[in-house]
């Protein structure tokens, strides 16, 4: 008898990368139900924050780990994401998830804009032309500025303008943290089904050589070019949701060295896993944080954060995230 | 049958390929001749990789040489490269089911073509199996499962036997004899063992310095002169 599968239940490879990844969603799902509750004012801030650049982290891991890409333009996109959703709040009553999808849409548009020479180019060149692309979006929202309720295209009152409305759950700081790590946690889960479906292996055919994906039948412009569409779309959102925490954007927030940033902190927490994205997003926003309430200057971080990355290049290239699989696969086989 | 017509390809100033004209209607070709023939630039120009400057190619009445090399590929166009290019973080199962996805069918139909490729290649064992832990051999195999799902039309084999040991060998030809009766492909093989051409090829193909001197049966194309010079030197033959 011919051995098939047909009635054997295919399951996804054994892989002990699963369990952490669910014990980082229930991490999650812990810091949503019980961490706002014993946090001050400003620290509910600075999470709130974290975990809406986790969401902006996973869009440059996506480009890094699935397609083997670098993209510099990411904070840019957030920028994007947030101009056009404050444009959108501020020009009716509309609810907040019209002017989240809307500056995720146009931020995705943005992104495969930006990921146009990708078709060509990869490497140290790409990452100096998505870095143009970002520097360029600084000189141009320096010149707009972001929507404050004012008059005409630009909305934008130098006199000083009113708050964008926030989501109807996150009427409070404490609702507002929630509903940010709720609508990351669907990013990743986005991000995830992408990689477990047809994008992702076509990605993954990409990653290994684009002969070989063009061999499988592969449009690989297509799906790079999709690729930065998503990226674009949840960097976007991430944008969308910090304008509304925050109420308003500032343009000095978003000059083209924070997405270098973000980039090395990527590489730092981890860009092959989940974990890594929330570990990024930690170290972004929570940890200069943490040195200015010990007193010490924020900047600081940017020395400690050059150390990390270089400890990372060398000893742990899959970041802390790895590092912390490897612990865990340790603890397993001991026991 | 793959028609070949005044196929020339440049690189630069060299010529890789010098004017093949040969129509190929045997299921299953070897494609031999020594390093720097040109065997791997007519694999190249047939999958599309490679633009050749003259000549047309054209497969069971379609001009194939006018598609890109994924639309190839969807058409039933089927190669696997010397280096092999398994996926290391997919499993068996998802390295060939990428395949399918760019073609059409139910998610039954290529769930059963899946099925037969993993039986036929010996695969079913791994098919949860990441790429990152397999063998040389079983990587192998993957790529040649890669090439025969989805009802390929025609396999192009890049040295499949390269490095393989004896026992491996004898797989690998009772695969390679096993696709046209299977799959109903024409597969055209490339290989520096001349055992492997001679025990499984009906038809050989022989470059040198990309000019096509042979093109028949393969006893027969083994025993010319001009073949045995092309390998030994004619210094050799006098």
């Amino acid at each position: 008898m011919t051995h098939t599968l047909q009635n054997s239940a295919v399951t996804h490879p054994a892989d002990p990368r699963q369990a952490l990844k669910w014990l980082a969603f229930g991490a999650l799902a812990l810091l949503l139900v019980l961490v706002p509750e014993g946090l001050s004012a400003y620290w509910l801030r600075v999470a709130t924050t974290a975990a809406i650049y986790t969401l902006a982290a996973a869009s440059l891991s996506l480009l890094y780990a699935r397609l083997g890409l670098v993209s510099l333009a990411q904070v840019a996109l957030v920028g994007v994401g947030g101009w056009v959703s404050l444009r959108v709040a501020h020009s009716g009553h509309w609810p907040f998830e019209l002017s989240l999808l809307a500056g995720g849409i146009v931020a995705g548009l943005a992104g495969m804009l930006v990921g146009l020479p990708a078709l060509r180019l990869r490497g140290l060149y790409l990452a100096l032309i998505t870095l143009m692309a970002a520097a360029g979006f600084n000189v141009l929202i320096t010149a707009v500025q972001f929507p404050n309720g004012g008059e005409g295209l630009r909305g934008f009152n130098p006199a000083g303008g009113t708050l964008m409305v926030r989501p109807w759950l996150g009427q409070s700081d404490i609702g507002m943290f929630r509903y940010c790590v709720i609508v990351a946690g669907m990013g990743f889960l986005l991000i995830e089904w992408h990689r477990r479906s047809r994008p992702g292996r076509a990605w993954a055919l990409i990653r290994k050589g684009e002969a070989c994906a063009m061999a499988a039948g592969i449009n690989v412009s297509l799906y790079k070019s999709w690729a930065f569409c998503l990226a674009g779309f949840l960097a976007g959102i991430a944008g969308a949701l910090l304008a509304a925490s925050l109420g308003t954007l500032d343009a000095r927030s978003f000059p083209a060295s924070e997405s270098i940033m973000l980039a090395a902190l990527s590489i730092v927490g981890g860009a092959y896993s989940f974990l890594g994205a929330i570990i990024t997003g930690v170290l972004y926003r929570v940890f200069p944080a943490f040195l200015d309430n010990l007193g010490m200057a924020g900047d600081l971080s940017y020395v400690i954060f050059g150390i990390a990355l270089l400890h990372t290049l060398i000893i742990a290239p899959q970041g802390i995230a790895g590092q912390l699989l490897t612990q865990w696969q340790h603890w397993r086989a001991r026991r | 049958m793959i028609e070949l017509d005044n196929l020339s390809v440049w690189f630069g100033g060299v010529q890789a390929l010098k004017s093949i004209s040969v129509t190929i209607d045997a299921p299953l070709v070897g494609i031999i001749g020594p390093n720097g023939a040109g065997k791997t630039t007519l694999l190249n120009v047939l999958s599309g990789f490679v633009t050749p400057r003259t000549g047309t190619l054209r497969a069971f009445g379609s001009d194939l040489g006018v598609l890109a090399p994924h639309l190839r590929a969807r058409w039933g166009l089927r190669r696997s490269f010397q280096r092999e290019l398994v996926v290391e973080d997919l499993s068996v199962l998802d390295n060939i089911r990428a395949m399918l996805d760019a073609l059409p069918g139910s998610r039954t139909e290529k769930r059963r073509q899946l099925d037969d490729v993993l039986d036929f290649t010996g695969l079913i064992d791994q098919a949860n199996t990441l790429g990152a832990r397999l063998n040389g051999f079983e990587r192998r195999r993957v790529e040649l499962a890669k090439t025969l799902a989805g009802q390929p039309r025609i396999v192009l084999l890049d040295e499949p036997g390269g490095g393989l040991s004896g026992d491996e060998m004898a797989e690998l030809q009772r695969i390679v004899l096993g696709i046209g009766p299977r799959f109903s492909a024409t597969t055209l093989m490339i290989d520096h063992d001349v055992e492997l051409i001679a025990s499984t090829c009906v038809n050989t193909l022989v470059l040198d310095f990309g000019t096509l001197i042979a093109y028949g049966p393969t006893a027969q194309v083994l025993q010319a002169p001009r073949v045995k010079a092309a390998y030994l030197g004619d210094e050799e033959l006098q």
